[in-house]
């Protein structure tokens, strides 16, 4: 094992990840949603998978997946579940509180 | 003068007791209440809740997390210098700890703000996130 490298990679993802979208969103997603476990585990799932196949593919993970569509259906994904906490009906706020 | 001073404290303690034992229908509407909790429809039900908020949580934070260039080109840096899985440990083990404070201070802040205030702020900010994303694939 390479401590070193071991470091220097938990150093950089740690660094660029903090205050980043997902930490953002998971901190917001945690504050509104019943289910704390369940805002954790995807968000953890997400990031290590995401990663995994940024070290499996590496350079190639463009090639298959255009960044640009990724992107945009993320963002529509993002909008729908604010649209759902802004003006969601309101049985369901209800039953949040 | 030890007795008067025990006199008031033993009161004290006694009287915002005696609301809480409030009457035996009390009691048993609590005990049916938990009862109700714990059968496996609203077991289900809560099960069903976590899936639903995993899935969402999963997808959208995966996708965002896919379009992020800078994350990949940091691993397939160091990734190509030496062996791919100890880099995979050590993001792994970061990105598990920064999901960690986010929820953490998300849970921190829900007992502090009001769940209506909560809410709003929090569809503002995932709102920004898309407007953010959007922005990205406008420029790029």
């Amino acid at each position: 094992m390479d401590w070193h490298l071991l470091g220097l990679s938990f150093a950089t993802v740690f660094l660029s990840e903090l205050g980043d979208k997902s930490q953002i969103a998971a901190i917001a997603l945690c504050g509104s949603s019943k289910s704390v476990r369940g805002v954790f585990l995807g968000t953890c799932a997400a990031l290590l998978l995401a990663s995994f196949l940024g070290v499996l593919l590496g350079g190639s993970l463009s090639q298959f997946l255009p960044e640009r569509w990724v992107k945009i259906v993320a963002a529509i994904g993002f909008a729908v579940m604010a649209v759902r906490l802004l003006w969601g009906s309101q049985d369901e706020k209800t039953e949040q509180i | 003068m030890l007795t008067v001073e025990s006199t008031p404290t033993a009161s004290d303690i006694t009287t915002p007791l005696t609301p809480l034992t409030d009457s035996p229908e009390a009691d048993v509407a609590k005990g049916i209440k938990g009862l109700q909790e714990d059968s496996p429809q609203s077991f289900w039900q809560r099960w069903q809740v976590e899936i639903k908020v995993f899935t969402s949580t999963f997808l959208t934070i995966f996708l965002a997390e896919l379009g992020d260039k800078t994350q990949v080109t940091t691993l397939l840096m160091s990734a190509e210098s030496q062996s791919p899985w100890t880099v995979f440990a050590g993001a792994g083990a970061a990105l598990v700890l920064t999901s960690l404070l986010g929820v953490w201070v998300g849970c921190w802040m829900a007992k502090r703000v009001s769940a209506k205030i909560l809410e709003r702020s929090a569809g503002i900010i995932l709102l920004l996130i898309s407007v953010l994303l959007v922005w990205d694939v406008v420029q790029g």
